[in-house]
């Protein structure tokens, strides 16, 4: 328990995505890329995780900022602070239930140097695992909390496969709600990714929550038109009201159609964060509502499909009607 | 002063302290203040063992770094592995800046850079070069005159302990800077990110209100 | 008397190094030459030491040395010991290791090899008293002050008839009744039989307690994080072995405390010891996850209380048994302290208390806030509500009917206490929050949200006495205070002297609070805990003064005639009361005082005062006219601290979440000395009974020992999202009898009252569904809205 002094490593400072993903293919597993921070040191002070060399993005230009693109949609720049995402008018006009989701991540002064991209790609939050045991998420070959008595009640409701950790971050689900695109840029160039691709979860590899791999630098989120300005609900559910990551989140982007009162969904996308290892996207929830009235009934079928086939571990039964009641308030209150 | 205790051939910074020499710190701070001269990085917190010395290019950053600390460019010896709040407390010793938790968990090292909170112990100072950074130190005039912030702390009571204040004051004044009247409302959370263990959140939210005149929700007693 | 200064607001002399970032605390100080230790921990819940290699540590060129158990004081177990080579918790010191610099002392840690033997442990009270359960330490699983160590075990039966859910009930540890409990639960019109649980968490004081020690002139100079100023003085001394004049004891600020700091703690002597050794200052900076660690915490219960009650309301009989959960060491006596809180706050006629304190492998716990009274709030008040629902009695009402008044009786003893005004407190806060037509909108829901409101009541004993204070009136016509009053928050260090400012009728502008720093002479007082300060040190203080009159007037008599009873002192002269021209200034009287020695200048003073008393008046003898003197003053019966809480929240079923719509504390604390100061405690004690209510627990899990909940993130203290934006308090205001100024302490029940108050409005809210558990966190309200059982089991302990 004796930790907190950071062991030593060499600092690179990149001011291109050219240079990043050089050194970063060049130092492989010995290599770490830093954006905001605030994941990276709290492992490299607890000296759990030990690079022999850092890759600090944040002087790289290229990945600030948000733009509109061509074809009406917007891209954001993979180092964007979270409170930039929060404030931007763009982001508020056209796609509200990211700015909501930006702006319940963590505290403000983490929102100020915490950035989307590093949101995105964020570590399991699972305590054994941050504590240092190891598990196979670690490399070793055994999980703790997936045990007889084993204190999961962050824990998963779906997917568990020699790991239970969740999703924790904020703005995954929102980003897949609205059908979000990730441009990676490794060694062999740029690949574009569904957001709901760039998740991943223990059965695919079970050492990463992301897609990237050694060499690869998430450089930014490009958001397509469909969803501009649809009807979006975001919630999140946590122990405190600052700081604390989510109990569940619930990030919906609904086409509604029709007059206040009697209005129906044409099209929805609804996705979970907190539940699984990944962002869980709802799609019994979307062929229920999808054509349906936007209404109590629909919403309170929506919130019951959502649950079918969740399996509780021993302290997290609470989330499923947790997740029950946001789907109903995302369907009934969006 | 310029002793090479190291005896690794380093070219020493000019007044680092040697571990047995009797000198004040307070007067080598001034002096370092005084002089603009650097801060090395031997001794205190961090080791150079294991450290590569040399300087840029293939190997690494530059380590020296000038920095701008409230108005004043210091020039600095920082390590990569350097935190900003270790480089306040322990090397431009500016110990008004607290560490609670070293974790981002709590907001007592709190800071301005470029007018905006951040947790000082979650930024590494090498990132921050070439920004202005604001301490706590910073806040009063030159001729010691108190923020208004500081005032209305004072006036309200604010602190108890008094250990997450300097964190406090930050986050409120840089929400002041760019949100001169905030709702009571907004200003409990511009500093949500600041923890007080003693509970003072009822008075310091008093003393934000009244720092910005708004009048509103000013105590009574 | 009326008063000039007590009573009003003032700004204590350390608020502007407070918003500056000039207070300086244990950790912003610099020596040279000072080296930096690093503490290594237990990595197992319970262990043996089996061998250590520092070898390839101590070959780095920067490293000191390493400290070890045998290098430093030890004590019998089980007194939390310094350093140890039997870890009883994750984390406990075994060793520190020192070096150049802190990441050298990192990097040392890492390399010294350490083997264990790992011993059973055991997270679970319960599963230790059960035949064959595991027990926390080798020779024993029960252990308190005053009870030695053994080991302790109920029999299967017993658990087999309790059953499920009910705190099986064997033979106690200790045991006390007065009156006939059988016969008052039998003609009792209602009896609960409830079964409860408290969780155990961290104090987590804000600033770690790291420390700075280093040797000169065969003193130790040691700047620590302390609540209190004079009192730890001996007992650290007696930690680092040395005699207390020896010890230099600088506690100027301190972050937060909470009843963790307030006396002599273990790891404060690590650097102490570490600097004597090699003969260099060490910094011991603490991290956020070890004052998890060694930074205390409060105990844990498992609890079940019969009470009857009348059709009134009125209790008539309390059958109270406590398993504590008490850490691995020595602990502390929440156990007994709730039994009498119970006592006092419910005035039962009849009473048997029965408990076991029992330890486990989890942090070392001590006095939190309130400890044993607060906890024992949060779970008693809501089953008070409880009864007041199923008797269709107004919860104000039930608690008015058996509330404590000057004729209340306290504990095994049934002592008396020294005034009590709860049943005030009730009404007055009842009327000023609105209690009748807030109720009418209790249970009121619009959509997924619903309201709840709640009523809760805190006790706490508030005073000491027989301690010592010292004043001094110098030639530059000014009072200096000295006071051993800590700087833990609460301004009680300025607040208390300015007792002896109004006593001498002083201009306070013409005051100085001399404090923080054990080379400025100060008087002998007792430690900021236990919400005695507002108490004996108005006393202290009082008798000082009250001496530095006395003398005045005698130097007046000698100096212009006639005898002392002739003059008065006003506008700080003394002067005769026919022929007020007739005066010594007292600048004057300062002089005078010098000139004649004795006992006037403090070169002679009264044989009772402690030795830290009589040391600190020799060392100011000569410099005025002193006031020293022991507060001798009457005490009988308990100075009682009583605190009433009222809520409103709205509560979403759907979530499980809650805003608090309005608080309002209301303190019965006496006279009240400094308004902004109480206005303080009111509202931050309800912060931190959020907490307690509602977010703050330890985990571990029962397979492994290891800690769930270590630092803040996971700890989850109140934030200011998580209270609400503005707070009200209130005071009852009739002066205690017992105290010259009438003051009584009152930081710790505001706590409790705001945590029962605030348990009571969520069981409102849903419609009278009863936890019986500590925190009632998201997930228990998500489960109990929506019909679905809590995962924990009923008595389970340290779990999610």
């Amino acid at each position: 328990m004796s930790r907190d002094m950071m062991a030593a490593f060499e600092l690179y400072q990149p001011d291109t995505i050219k240079g990043a993903v050089d050194l970063l293919g060049k130092f492989g597993k010995d290599g770490w890329a830093v954006a905001g921070g605030n994941d990276s040191l709290d492992w490299f002070k607890d000296r759990i995780k030990r690079p022999k060399y850092v890759v600090d993005l944040s002087g790289i230009g290229e990945l600030r900022g948000i733009r509109e693109t061509s074809d009406g949609g917007v891209e954001i720049g993979a180092l964007t602070t979270l409170t930039e995402v929060e404030r931007s008018p763009l982001i508020q006009g056209r796609y509200k239930v990211l700015a909501d989701a930006a702006r319940r991540v963590a505290s403000p002064q983490i929102r100020n140097s915490g950035t989307i991209g590093g949101n995105v790609s964020q570590d399991a939050r699972c305590w054994y695992y941050r504590y240092g045991v190891n598990c196979y998420r670690a490399g070793g070959n055994r999980c703790y909390a997936d045990t007889p008595e084993g204190q999961n009640r962050e824990h998963c409701l779906w997917g568990a496969d020699r790991c239970v950790a969740v999703s924790p971050s904020d703005t995954a689900p929102a980003l897949v709600a609205i059908d979000a695109k990730m441009v990676i840029v490794g060694p062999k160039g740029e690949r574009v990714v569904p957001a709901e691709e760039y998740f991943i979860g223990p059965n695919v590899d079970i050492t990463r929550m992301t897609a990237l791999e050694h060499g690869d630098v998430l450089t930014a989120i490009r958001i397509p038109a469909e969803w501009s300005g649809a009807r979006f609900y975001f919630e999140k559910v946590a122990d405190r009201q600052t700081w604390d990551f989510p109990l569940v989140n619930i990030a919906a982007a609904m086409v509604v159609s029709g007059a206040a009162g009697s209005e129906k969904i044409d099209k929805i996308r609804i996705v979970a964060g907190a539940v699984q290892c990944v962002p869980r996207r709802l799609t019994a929830v979307e062929a229920v509502a999808t054509g349906q009235a936007k209404s109590a009934e629909t919403a309170s079928l929506a919130g019951q499909s959502a649950v079918r086939g969740a399996t509780p571990l021993n302290y997290n039964h609470f989330k499923i009607p947790l997740l029950q009641n946001l789907v109903t308030r995302a369907i009934r209150d969006a | 002063m310029a002793d090479d205790n190291d005896g690794r051939g380093y070219p020493e910074p000019r007044f680092d302290i040697p571990a047995s020499r009797a000198t004040s710190r307070r007067q080598f701070i001034k002096g370092v203040i005084a002089s603009g001269a650097a801060v090395g990085s031997a001794g205190y917190l961090f080791t150079l063992a294991g450290c590569s010395r040399e300087q840029g290019g293939a190997r690494g950053i530059e380590r020296m770094l000038q920095l701008k600390i409230n108005g004043q460019v210091r020039t600095v010896d920082v390590l990569p592995h350097e935190t900003l709040a270790m480089t306040l407390r322990y090397k431009l010793g500016l110990t008004g800046t607290k560490l609670g938790c070293d974790r981002g968990e709590c907001g007592a090292c709190t800071v301005l850079i470029d007018d905006v909170a951040h947790y000082s112990c979650s930024t590494l100072t090498h990132a921050v070069r070439g920004r202005a950074i604001t301490t706590i130190e910073g806040v009063e005039g030159p001729n010691g005159e108190l923020h208004a912030v500081q005032q209305a702390m004072i006036d309200e009571l604010g602190p108890q302990c008094g250990f997450c204040t300097p964190g406090q004051i930050m986050s409120a004044v840089a929400l002041l800077k760019a949100n001169p009247k905030p709702t009571r409302d907004e200003a409990r959370h511009a500093l949500s990110g600041n923890l007080c263990r003693c509970g003072a959140y009822d008075h310091y939210l008093n003393a934000v209100m009244r720092a910005a005149g708004s009048g509103e929700n000013v105590s009574r007693a | 008397m009326a008063h000039d200064l007590l009573g009003k607001n003032f700004t204590p002399p350390d608020v502007r190094a407070k918003v500056t970032g000039r207070a300086q605390y244990a950790e912003d100080f610099r020596v040279d030459g000072m080296v930096f230790c690093k503490l290594l921990g237990s990595p197992y819940p319970h262990a043996r030491v089996t061998g250590v290699d520092a070898s390839a540590a101590l070959a780095m060129p920067g490293v000191h040395g390493v400290l070890r158990a045998a290098d430093v004081t030890s004590f019998p177990a089980p007194q939390d010991p310094i350093l140890t080579d039997e870890p009883v918790y994750v984390g406990q010191p075994i060793l520190a290791v020192a070096a150049d610099t802190e990441e050298l002392a990192a990097d040392a840690l890492e390399k010294i090899k350490v083997s264990y033997e790992e011993l059973p442990f055991t997270v679970d009270p319960l599963a230790s008293l059960y035949p064959g359960g595991e027990e926390a330490r080798t020779n024993g699983n029960v252990a308190n002050p005053g009870i030695d160590l053994k080991s302790y075990k109920w029999a299967a039966k017993d658990f087999a008839d309790a059953g499920d859910g009910r705190l099986p009930t064997g033979a106690p540890i200790r045991e006390w009744s007065f009156g006939d409990v059988e016969e008052g639960l039998k003609r009792a019109k209602l009896v609960l039989d409830e079964s409860f649980v408290t969780a155990g968490l961290s104090h987590h004081s804000m600033e770690p307690r790291t420390a700075l020690a280093y040797w000169q002139n065969g003193k130790c100079i040691l700047h620590a994080s302390s609540q209190s100023q004079s009192f730890p003085v001996p007992g650290v001394a007696r930690l680092i072995g040395i005699e207390p004049q020896d010890l230099v004891f600088v506690a100027e600020f301190c972050g937060g405390g909470f009843g963790s700091k307030g006396g002599a703690y273990p790891i404060v002597a690590v650097p102490a010891h570490f600097a004597k050794k090699i003969g260099r200052p060490v910094m011991m900076r603490i991290s956020r996850s070890e004052e998890y660690a060694v930074g205390s915490a409060r105990s844990g219960f498992q609890g079940r209380i019969k009470i009857g009650f009348r059709a009134d309301g009125r209790v008539t009989a309390i059958d109270l048994y406590i398993v504590q959960e008490g850490g691995p060491n020595t602990g502390f006596n929440d156990w007994l302290s709730a039994a009498d809180a119970v006592s006092l706050v419910y005035q039962p006629p009849a009473m048997r208390f029965r408990g076991v304190p029992v330890l486990t492998n989890t942090p070392p716990r001590g006095p939190q806030r309130g400890p044993g009274q607060n906890q024992i709030a949060a779970a008693i008040e809501p089953l008070i509500d409880k009864a007041a629902r199923a008797l269709g009695v107004d919860r104000v009402a039930i608690r008015k009917i058996n509330a404590p008044d000057d004729s209340a009786k306290l504990g095994a003893m049934q002592g008396g206490v020294t005034s009590a005004h709860l049943r005030e407190a009730l009404e007055r806060g009842a009327e000023r929050f609105g209690w009748t037509s807030r109720l009418a909108r209790s249970g009121k829901q619009s959509g997924s949200k619903v309201i709840g409101i709640g009523v809760g009541t805190a006790f706490h004993p508030a005073g000491g006495n027989g301690f010592d204070g010292l004043v001094r009136l110098a030639r530059d016509g000014k009072l200096y205070i000295h006071t051993g009053v800590g700087n833990l928050g609460t301004y009680s260090h300025t607040a208390t002297s300015r007792v002896a400012a109004e006593v001498l009728k002083m201009n306070w502008d013409n005051c100085v609070v001399v404090r923080g720093d054990s080379r400025l002479h100060l008087p002998w007082n007792n430690g900021q805990f236990g919400s005695n300060t507002s108490f004996t040190m108005t006393r202290t203080n009082f008798a000082a003064a009250t001496d530095a009159v006395a003398k005045l007037k005698e130097i007046a008599a000698k100096d212009l005639g006639g005898a002392p009873d002739d003059y008065e002192i006003g506008d700080e002269t003394v002067h005769s009361r026919s022929d007020p021209a007739k005066k010594l200034t007292y600048a004057a009287a300062a002089q005078r005082a010098i000139e004649l020695g004795g006992k006037f200048d403090g070169h002679e003073v009264a044989d009772d005062l402690n030795a830290m008393t009589k040391a600190s008046a020799a060392g100011v003898a000569g410099t005025g006219l002193i006031g020293v003197a022991k507060d001798s003053l009457p005490r009988t019966g308990t100075v009682p601290a009583l605190a009433a809480g009222f809520i409103e929240i709205e509560l979403d079923r759907e979530t499980g979440k809650f805003t608090i719509v309005d608080y309002l504390g209301v303190a019965d604390c006496g006279t009240v000395l400094h308004p902004q100061g109480l206005a303080h405690q009111t509202k931050s004690g309800a912060v931190m009974g959020i907490g307690l209510a509602t977010l703050e627990r330890h985990i571990f899990d029962p397979q492994n020992g290891l800690p769930g909940v270590v630092g803040l993130l996971q700890a989850k203290p109140p934030s200011y999202l998580d209270v609400p934006a503005t707070m009200a308090t209130d005071a009852v205001g009739i002066a205690d009898p017992q105290n010259p100024v009438g003051a009584k302490g009152i930081g710790e029940p505001v706590q409790g009252c705001a945590a029962a108050a605030l348990l009571g409005a969520i069981s409102d809210a849903l419609g009278g569904h009863y936890f019986n558990r500590t925190p009632v966190v998201t997930d228990m309200i998500v489960n109990a809205a929506a019909g679905r059982p809590p995962s924990h089991k009923p008595l389970q302990v340290n779990t999610a």
